[in-house]
């Protein structure tokens, strides 16, 4: 169309986001900078993006806002779902902003990446955004834990529930990059360790709109179930479509591995009703999320999904971690971190493993119908809380050369 | 004698209905190219703000029925309208003054103003979307044999052809087209023969963004009512066009059934592929024929 | 007869380019009067700044006692004024017939679809072909016939011979006188002033963006060396 444009407009959108990524106001020369980088604008955006940076933001304001006598920042950045984006974000924060630890990392290739920038730089990562559990797994680092749920978590959460239900034959609908064949892999290894086949799978890429061909697909391969390995808005306009096409009234079955709260609100009770889905945190579990999710949703006008509430989680934790380590060392903050079982109300029964696996309790949830909520935000019903042990239990064993045996 | 084909093809009934799939998303490409290459022909602007306005056009439709009750089918009327109407503010207060001005600098106002109003609307109301149902006259399908056809999708092709071809016959057939057609031409002459050319102009500009109002609607009940679904369609939109030929209707309308056929077969034989199968596609009509399939050389 | 049309002190610029340098001529109600001068004299430039499509103009242009400058080009039009361009401006995009009908009817009394084809017999053998698919002759008689059609009476017609063979130019020429019977009045932009001798009343020298000189059709014969000198032919 226009050669000069299309020559300018990559290298504008990175100047662009790496303003943005300075960006964060008066900056103190002596404070502790947590980062957040996520997902602010596409289609991620909902189940992080900027709440989690309103959640990392309370839990800044509940440890004080500052530890060993210095005050806390929190910096945000748009890393747009881009690996090369994030990680020039990443490298300035670590090494020109001060930044001591970067949170939220949704979208696994953007983890992986910036995973790799920490290695090298030595600094902290606490995911909880990113599924792959390739970041616990091959790729895993030592001053890297993923904090809220992995694809291994969600494959023996929903996976395995479908199969126990008679959901012995899958078709997977697969996001086309790291985090979709991470969850088809791991959902592959669970379906099949419970007596399961798989008998097709094909790779959509990223942000499609329409998923009526491949839904067309998944029905002619005959499986009763068709796995959705994919999130955000790519699950929501896969389900709403099924929908339409009349998978499910036709005897076929939707199992949507990474299903967030937001998902299910956006798509409303009468599309969603039914679904199971794997979660690590619900608002509604007891009085401390309700109170919790209370004062985020009035904030946000939103109640908080497991990625906004595991960033609060994570920074807590991080942040009493280095008051006990008197340090923001690195090593010795990951080593206090993993000293301790981490339970709070969001996190519960955890302790965080050498390969940086944080392995705690995951929730079965189904969807209510329609006639079942009382309110906007009433949306689950627990079916079974499976303890983290079995929940983060991989098949196939672990390749991370921390704990490789 | 090519029997070795059928070893790699679905079945015949698959992929008729993956065809018909693919002229479902043909019809949006249609409708979408269509309105772009009517702005591109008369205002000789490369209206990036097009994905915008399809979205306002889905979130009109939302706002009708969530705040008044208003339902699908007055959204169907009201939306373009109202669009349409915030298309020719924009065109009044900020297009009118890159006149004759070099491709670039239309693109880049739109382009900021596409950023603006999805920034605007990502801001009130996230990014994972509204729901939006089908309207009851239209819920269910027909099983076809081949496939299980939803009602709405059989729908939103007939209606996009309908309104192609219409759009089609009042460019080439009518005396407004041709007003339309010579302008495109040699605006200053058109002027000095008494047209008020700047008012074709605004309103050639508001009916381009009708269109693109009209195809948001269509969408609303298929994907969700969402800021970010302009942005993603945009770009195959306007590798559409191109492939059309810049400003020519017929090209913009035969491109976008056809590519949607195209990217529907992609989906079958190489899935991981099928959102960049068009711009391949749109790298090769350039090499062989920069003006596009039916653009007419510079 | 009164002036139809009466130009004083014309100034216009193309950018920073000042082309015509305060032009001053009246063309009476019935007449037709020519614009002689050689290339680059602002002929051209003085029939669309009259038109209000040239750049910037100043100074006074008075059709029918109403001042045209600082109105737009569509209203200058619709007040009775048809425009011929040099280049004839015959759309590529629109059939021979939706050339004619394109410009709208400004006031009564224009000649009917019917007489347009009755003067251009050929147009109406070919009123399904593309405009530019006329030979250059046939696009001539169809850019000065669609403007007949609207009811203008003053027809600003720039070089209408240029380029054709000397028969299309005798017939162009029976058109113009035609028209002149008709009650057209008509101002003509012309290189070739034998062509323009044999139907104008009266011609105007322009030189450096100013009229010059003042010729009655009748005078030219005792004028031509002045003339000669003038145009340099």
């Amino acid at each position: 169309m226009n050669g000069r444009f299309a020559a300018v407009l990559p290298a504008a959108l990175l100047a662009a986001a790496l303003l943005v990524a300075g960006g964060a106001g008066a900056q103190s020369p002596d404070a502790v900078r947590i980062g957040v980088l996520a997902d602010m604008s596409s289609l991620y955006a909902d189940l992080g993006g900027p709440g989690s940076t309103v959640a990392v933001q309370m839990a800044v304001d509940d440890f004080g806002g500052s530890v060993l006598g210095k005050k806390i920042e929190v910096v945000s950045a748009d890393h747009q779902n881009k690996p090369d984006v994030a990680s020039s974000i990443a490298r300035q924060w670590f090494d020109e902003k001060g930044v001591q630890m970067i949170t939220d990392l949704t979208t696994s290739s953007v983890a992986l990446a910036v995973q790799e920038v920490a290695r090298a730089d030595n600094k902290v990562i606490l995911v909880n955004g990113a599924a792959s559990s390739d970041l616990t797994g091959k790729a895993c680092a030592p001053t890297s834990v993923h904090w809220t749920y992995d694809t291994v978590s969600l494959a023996n959460g929903t996976g395995a529930a479908v199969v126990k239900a008679g959901g012995d034959s899958w078709f997977f609908i697969t996001a086309d990059y790291a985090f979709g064949h991470a969850l088809e892999r791991d959902t592959t290894a669970v379906v099949e360790a419970n007596g399961g086949k798989v008998l097709g799978a094909v790779n959509v890429p990223l942000n499609t709109a329409d998923f009526s061909s491949f839904l067309l697909q998944a029905q002619q391969s005959k499986a009763k179930i068709i796995g959705l390995a994919n999130a955000g808005g790519d699950a929501i306009n896969s389900i709403k479509q099924a929908a339409e096409f009349g998978i499910v009234a036709g005897g076929q079955k939707l199992a949507g591995l990474l299903v967030f709260v937001s998902d299910v609100h956006s798509l409303g009770l009468q599309t969603a009703q039914g679904l199971q889905l794997t979660e690590a945190f619900y608002w509604d579990q007891d009085d401390k999320t309700r109170a919790w999710s209370k004062r985020f949703f009035d904030k946000t006008h939103k109640e908080p999904t497991m990625v906004q509430a595991g960033n609060y989680s994570a920074t807590m934790h991080y942040l009493e971690a280095v008051k006990a380590a008197g340090s923001l060392d690195s090593a010795a903050v990951i080593k206090e971190l993993k000293s301790k079982p981490i339970d709070d109300f969001i996190i519960r029964n955890g302790h965080i493993h050498d390969d940086g696996s944080l392995v705690h309790d995951m929730y079965l949830y189904e969807v209510k119908k329609p006639t079942e909520s009382t309110a906007e935000w009433d949306l689950y019903k627990l079916i079974a809380t499976i303890p983290g042990d079995q929940a983060f239990k991989r098949p196939r064993g672990n390749e991370c050369p921390a704990v490789k045996g | 004698m090519f029997s070795w084909l059928h070893i790699a093809m679905p079945p015949a009934p698959a992929l008729f209905a993956q065809l018909l799939v693919g002229l479902i998303n043909g019809s949006f490409y249609a409708l979408l190219s269509l309105g772009l290459a009517i702005i591109f022909g008369l205002l000789n602007i490369i209206n990036f703000a097009h994905g915008a306005q399809y979205m306002m056009g889905a979130f009109c439709a939302w706002f009708l029925l969530d705040w008044w009750g208003i339902g699908y089918w007055p959204a169907l009327v009201i939306a373009p309208f109202a669009v349409g109407a915030v298309g020719i503010a924009i065109e009044r207060l900020l297009l009118r003054r890159l006149a004759g001005l070099d491709h670039l600098y239309g693109l880049l106002l739109t382009f900021g103003l596409a950023l603006v109003i999805e920034g605007l609307f990502r801001q009130r109301y996230g990014s994972s979307g509204l729901p939006y149902t089908i309207p009851a006259e239209l819920i269910g399908g027909k099983n076809l044999g081949f496939m299980f056809l939803p009602v709405y999708r059989g729908w939103v092709v007939v209606f996009s052809l309908t309104v192609c071809l219409a759009t089609w016959f009042v460019i080439e057939r009518t005396r407004l087209g041709a007003l339309l057609r010579a302008a495109t031409e040699n605006a200053t002459l058109v002027q000095a023969f008494g047209i008020d050319v700047p008012r074709l102009v605004t309103l050639t500009y508001g009916a381009g963004v009708a269109l693109a109002a009209l195809a948001g609607v269509l969408a609303a009940p298929i994907y969700q009512v969402s800021p970010l679904m302009g942005a993603n369609i945009i770009i195959v939109v306007f590798a559409v066009v191109v492939i059309g030929g810049m400003g020519s209707i017929l090209g913009a309308i035969v491109s976008g059934f056809a590519l949607g056929l195209i990217e529907g077969l992609t989906k079958v034989f190489y899935p991981e592929a099928s959102n960049t199968i068009i711009f391949v596609i749109m790298a090769l009509v350039l090499l062989v024929k920069p003006a596009g399939l039916f653009g007419r050389a510079a | 007869m009164p002036d139809l049309l009466a130009v004083d002190g014309l100034h216009a610029w193309y950018g920073e380019s000042h082309v015509l340098h305060g032009v001053d001529f009246v063309v009476r109600q019935g007449e037709l009067a020519t614009l002689l001068g050689r290339n680059g004299a602002g002929k051209t430039t003085t029939l669309r700044a009259i038109m209000g499509i040239a750049g910037r103009r100043r100074g006074s242009v008075r059709f029918a006692g109403a001042e045209l400058i600082g109105l737009p080009s569509n209203r200058i039009a619709r007040m009775g004024v048809g425009y011929c361009p040099e280049e004839r401006g015959v759309f590529a995009s629109l059939s021979v017939e939706e050339n004619l009908l394109l410009p709208p009817p400004v006031r009564p009394g224009g000649l009917s679809l019917d007489e347009i084809y009755t003067i251009f017999p050929n147009l109406l053998d070919r009123r399904r072909s593309q405009g530019t698919k006329l030979s250059g002759g046939e696009q001539q008689m169809l850019a000065i016939a669609r403007i007949l059609r609207t009811g203008a009476t003053l027809l600003l017609l720039d070089e209408p011979t240029e380029g054709l063979a000397p028969v299309i130019v005798q017939q162009i020429g029976a058109v113009l006188r035609s028209l002149k019977e008709r009650g057209f009045t008509m101002l003509l932009v012309e290189q070739n002033f034998r062509f323009a001798a044999t139907v104008a009343d009266r011609h105007y020298i322009v030189e450096h963006g100013r009229v010059i000189d003042a010729i009655d059709n009748a005078a030219l014969a005792a004028n031509e060396a002045k003339l000669h000198d003038y145009l340099g032919v």
